[in-house]
């Protein structure tokens, strides 16, 4: 049965609040019994799903208040910005330097923010509503930085809110050209610039082709249903002309104000094309209209699309809980899409609650597909966060991640984010038409760059090294040490901060082993041989 | 569990050893495919992400056809006399010039070492513009869209959803005939593409330096660090139950597999005299220069590379890129072959462009848009260079191969192009139709660019 419904139907009961509904005769009190405690593993899966990484703090936590209520508390508590921490800074040798800034905040609000799961939505938003540093953005850090907090901003917000903000975010105008885009002169066979209107369908909403409610694809006779043709495109490029950046001066200006960079894009009416302009549903929005008019019944007539519900709720589990979910569990998060129950469409709180509340997503005996694989990133941050990693200066320098881990916090090498929605890795996983989209960057070459780094960061990079430079980020591991001479103590020890505990026969044999060559007043090299070993196995890199 | 999902990695017994343990199957009964190769040959795939705007590579010059194009253009068109001319060997109308910052391909091109194959793209069968408007052929999904047209490119499956890439089909169809090779013959220096997924054949994706090694690892039994790679070794080998775990053992076992072997025999290479541009397609060409060099040591007879450098989607800025862009492609592409002329291979390796798409003869301001066929470069000792393959188009807004903004109809087809270079690969012409799929829809099965 459906723990997540007795539990809330249990709690009004207690609450005196049941049997509201008019009905005439009263619902005698269904008296349940108590949920099953949740276990230290289960906190565990929630909070990789959920957070930047499990605790053994947070997992404490989890299980005294449950899942609902640690939601509603995350959803409640003030929101980490990047904003501040870059506006604060001194300026520049030059702007592109900044994101390293960028990057560092980014690390210090995944790893301490207290708001973690409005952070993990961001992220996950992040790689959906792609921007990125490395491209036309180069120059433009203040825009990425605030793109991230427009994102974390609408986390739990309105989904409809949130491509309106998206849509007019200069970051995104420069990095899918939509900033400086004007109306056509045919004289000189110029026309509006598709590269928006195409993605903000194909990635950021409905797909390429029609779904049915639960994300399968939408046949007929046999074939799939193109959601829009390059008449479409054309409208909405058509839309989407005659905006630049706020305080422009002039329209073509490339080099305007600072501020600029983190305000929306404002519309000059003379650069907007007035025609009329075929959308999404035989839609045809009439000629004449303001800039603003247009964008706006643009952006509903996608936002009312019947694809945005199965197709975000597929973009979001996959992000947080799984690769492979059954078309039920898509189907129950885009009804919620649609409906939050109170008959609002688009609810994104909403939603993430019931992506990460499903019964899929807390299963009791887990099918060989269920879970994901972790991303490197999200396997960085989470050891960070169980090793409590810093530096002397509080900085994190790891603006060079893309290069090393195939990935680094909006630094995507396009708008197809790190990996596809739907790469299938030959083998079992393709044979079985299943997806693995982490997978497409677990190559040979990073897997090793990921193993090496996790060696520099657990024997060289920890809180024992006397030679560390003011920047270098340690892990602090005082606790293994001080019971590392006892193997089996150490091994539990980690295997409970990185595994919530669940770890197989083979790893705690292996790393066992290998702790046991070493002398045991090694204590520091004790320690950190359990920690490589355990963060670089399969073991670690599942999200159960 | 894990029998059979790595054994096309390291040759030398596991694959012999797995069918020899599986009665009545010969290996030339699972797979048809040439016999054993006595030479060496490797094919060099330059990806050009986002779709290069390839009618200012390769431009008309004659009065009429430039004119043509200038109209179309419009603030994008270069300048006649910036055009770096050219002039087909087999041409006897229109000669052509190259974009001014591709002067090393014009040197090549000139020495017979280049060709350029105009106007080709994904189709799936013959397509005019006429048939385009009826809906009266079957068109490759998606026109238009990056990825889609990327896969198109990587996978020439038309209609078909894409699985399998073209150079990893050509690996599964020579695999037992480069059973000694101690290396996948697919090889990437820029990351996972499905170009090189196959079903029987892994491809083994390094960085643009090269293999790593573990750190923490040691072959030398006496070191600790060996102990430390059997243990993680035992790790990855262990039973999973999550495809997710299975898949990363997966990796991990390749990666420990290789990185002592190939970076030794790269380690061992005598350092190339050729100076390659310190770009990201420089350093990869290089990386892939060293890798053909370390070839004998590694017993590889059929090697087939992916590079890939970004920056082609120019919605924006097009006039002020364009020069980095494709001078860049120029000048690496031009390096990587001076260095096969070194290494005495010149004969043996061909480089090949693909790119998602050409874009819009029209202009959005400052850049184009998402279009369909373009030109692309080969380039090598084996290439019938000096010449233009295919049919160049007509540049008209509206012309004969417009299907709207002036977005081309390509009037050869990537499988036609694929098929040629894989001919010369070695693959017997019973299997180009594998490779690809939508060849027989078209008359001429060899465009005839490789020597």
């Amino acid at each position: 049965m459906n723990n997540i419904r007795l539990v809330s139907l249990l709690a009004s009961v207690l609450l005196g609040l049941a049997g509201c509904g008019g009905g005439s005769t009263p619902e005698p009190p269904v008296v349940a019994p108590p949920p099953p405690p949740i276990s230290k593993a289960e906190a565990f899966r929630f909070l990789n799903q959920a957070t930047f990484g499990a605790t053994e703090a947070e997992a404490d936590a989890l299980i005294s208040m449950r899942y609902e209520q640690w939601i509603d508390n995350q959803m409640r508590v003030p929101m980490s910005s990047q904003m501040p921490h870059m506006l604060a800074l001194p300026p520049p040798d030059f702007m592109g330097q900044l994101h390293n800034d960028r990057v560092d905040i980014w690390f210090r609000n995944s790893l301490h923010g207290e708001d973690q799961l409005r952070q993990r939505v961001a992220f996950a938003l992040s790689e959906v509503f792609v921007v990125s540093q490395l491209g036309a953005l180069q120059a433009r850090p203040f825009a990425v930085a605030d793109f991230y907090d427009m994102l974390a901003r609408n986390a739990f917000g309105n989904y409809r809110d949130l491509i309106g903000e998206v849509t007019l975010h200069p970051a995104m105008g420069v990095y899918l050209s939509m900033l400086g885009n004007r109306a056509p002169n045919e004289a000189l066979n110029i026309r509006p610039d598709e590269n928006y209107a195409r993605e903000l369908m194909q990635l950021f909403s409905i797909g390429l082709v029609e779904l049915n409610i639960d994300g399968t694809e939408r046949l007929v006779e046999g074939q799939p249903v193109p959601t829009y043709d390059q008449a479409i495109i054309e409208g909405f490029a058509h839309v989407f002309t005659g905006w630049t950046w706020a305080n422009a001066g002039w329209f073509n200006n490339r080099w305007p104000p600072t501020s600029s960079q983190y305000l929306p894009m404002e519309l000059w009416p003379d650069y907007h094309d007035t025609g009329s302009k075929q959308l999404l549903d035989d839609v045809l929005l009439p000629a004449g209209q303001t800039g603003e008019q247009d964008l706006a019944d643009a952006l509903d007539n996608i936002f009312n699309h019947p694809n945005v519900g199965p197709f975000m709720a597929i973009r979001l589990i996959q992000r947080l809980t799984t690769s492979n979910p059954s078309p039920a569990y898509v189907q129950r998060v885009a009804e919620t899409f649609n409906d939050n129950g109170s008959g609002v469409r688009g609810d994104l709180g909403a939603v993430i609650r019931a992506i990460l509340l499903d019964p899929e997503a807390r299963p009791a005996n887990p099918t060989m597909m269920a879970g994901k694989l972790k991303e490197p990133l999200l396997r960085l941050t989470q050891l960070y966060r169980a090793y409590e990693a810093t530096s002397a200066s509080g900085k994190f320098p790891l603006s060079y991640l893309h290069a090393v881990f195939g990935q680094g916090p909006l630094q995507a090498h396009h708008v197809f984010n790190f990996f596809s929605p739907f790469y299938a890795p030959p083998g079992e996983i393709r044979d079985a038409g299943l997806v693995a989209p982490e997978l497409e960057i677990a190559t040979e070459y990073l897997n090793t760059f990921f193993t090496n780094f996790i060696l520099w960061q657990t024997f060289g990079l920890n809180h024992t090294n006397p030679n560390l430079e003011e920047d270098q980020i340690y892990i602090t591991f005082q606790q293994e040490m001080d019971i590392a001479a006892n193997t089996a103590a150490l091994v539990d020890l980690v295997a409970g901060k990185l595994l919530g505990g669940e770890i197989s026969d083979t790893l705690r044999t292996e790393v066992g082993g290998m702790v046991d060559r070493l002398q045991p007043t090694d204590t520091a090299l004790r320690a950190a041989e359990a920690i490589y070993l355990i963060t670089t196995s399969p073991e670690f890199a599942y999200q159960r | 569990m894990k029998t059979v999902n790595r054994r096309d990695f390291l040759r030398t017994s596991s694959a012999a050893a797995f069918f020899a343990a599986t009665p009545g199957l010969a290996w030339s009964q699972v797979v048809g495919g040439p016999g054993p190769f006595d030479d060496y040959k490797a094919l060099v795939c330059v990806f050009l992400h986002g779709g290069n705007d390839s009618f200012n590579m390769l431009v008309p010059n004659t009065t009429a056809e430039y004119n043509a194009y200038a109209v179309s253009r419009q603030n994008l068109a270069l300048l006649q006399s910036d055009l770096l001319p050219i002039t087909p060997a087999s041409s006897a109308g229109p000669d052509y010039g190259l974009h001014p910052a591709m002067g090393e391909t014009q040197r090549l091109f000139q020495a017979g070492r280049a060709a350029f194959v105009a106007n080709v793209g994904p189709l799936v069968e013959p397509t005019t513009r006429d048939q385009y408007f009826q809906g009266s052929v079957t068109l490759p999904p998606q026109l238009f869209s990056h990825n889609d047209q990327q896969d198109q490119w990587a996978s020439l499956r038309g209609n078909v959803p894409s699985k399998t890439g073209w150079g990893g089909r050509m690996a599964d169809l020579i695999r037992n005939s480069v059973t000694e090779q101690l290396m996948a013959t697919n090889i990437s220096v820029a990351g996972t593409d499905l170009f090189q997924s196959a079903d029987e054949t892994v491809a083994y994706v390094m960085g643009a330096n090269g293999p790593l090694q573990f750190e923490g690892f040691s072959t030398n039994p006496e070191d600790i660090r060996y102990e430390q790679r059997q243990a993680f070794l035992r790790i990855v080998d262990a039973s999973y139950d999550s495809i997710y775990e299975r898949g990363f053992a997966d990796v991990q076992r390749r990666a420990v597999d290789a990185a002592d072997q190939v970076s030794a025999a790269i380690a061992n290479v005598p350092p190339l005299n050729t100076v390659f541009p310190q770009s990201q397609l420089g350093t990869q060409l290089r990386t892939v220069a060293r890798l053909i060099a370390s070839r004998d040591e590694l017993q590889m007879q059929r090697q087939i590379f992916f590079v890939a450098v970004g920056g082609f989607d120019s919605h924006d800025d097009q006039n002020q890129n364009q020069p980095g862009l494709l001078g860049g492609v120029s000048d690496a592409i031009a390096a990587f072959y001076d260095a096969t002329v070194e290494l005495q291979v010149d004969q043996m390796v061909t480089t090949f462009t693909q790119s998602d798409f050409g874009r819009t003869l029209t202009s959005n301001g400052d850049g184009t848009d998402h279009a369909w066929g373009g030109n692309q470069l080969v380039v090598g000792g084996a290439v019938n260079g000096g010449d233009l393959y295919g049919n160049y188009p007509v540049l008209e807004i509206g012309g004969p191969e417009d299907v709207g903004g002036g977005r081309i109809i390509p009037s050869t087809s990537a499988d036609q192009y694929a098929a040629t270079l894989s001919r010369w690969f070695g693959i017997p012409e019973v299997d180009l139709d594998v490779v690809a799929p939508s060849l027989s829809n078209f008359i001429q099965r060899d465009l005839g660019f490789m020597l």
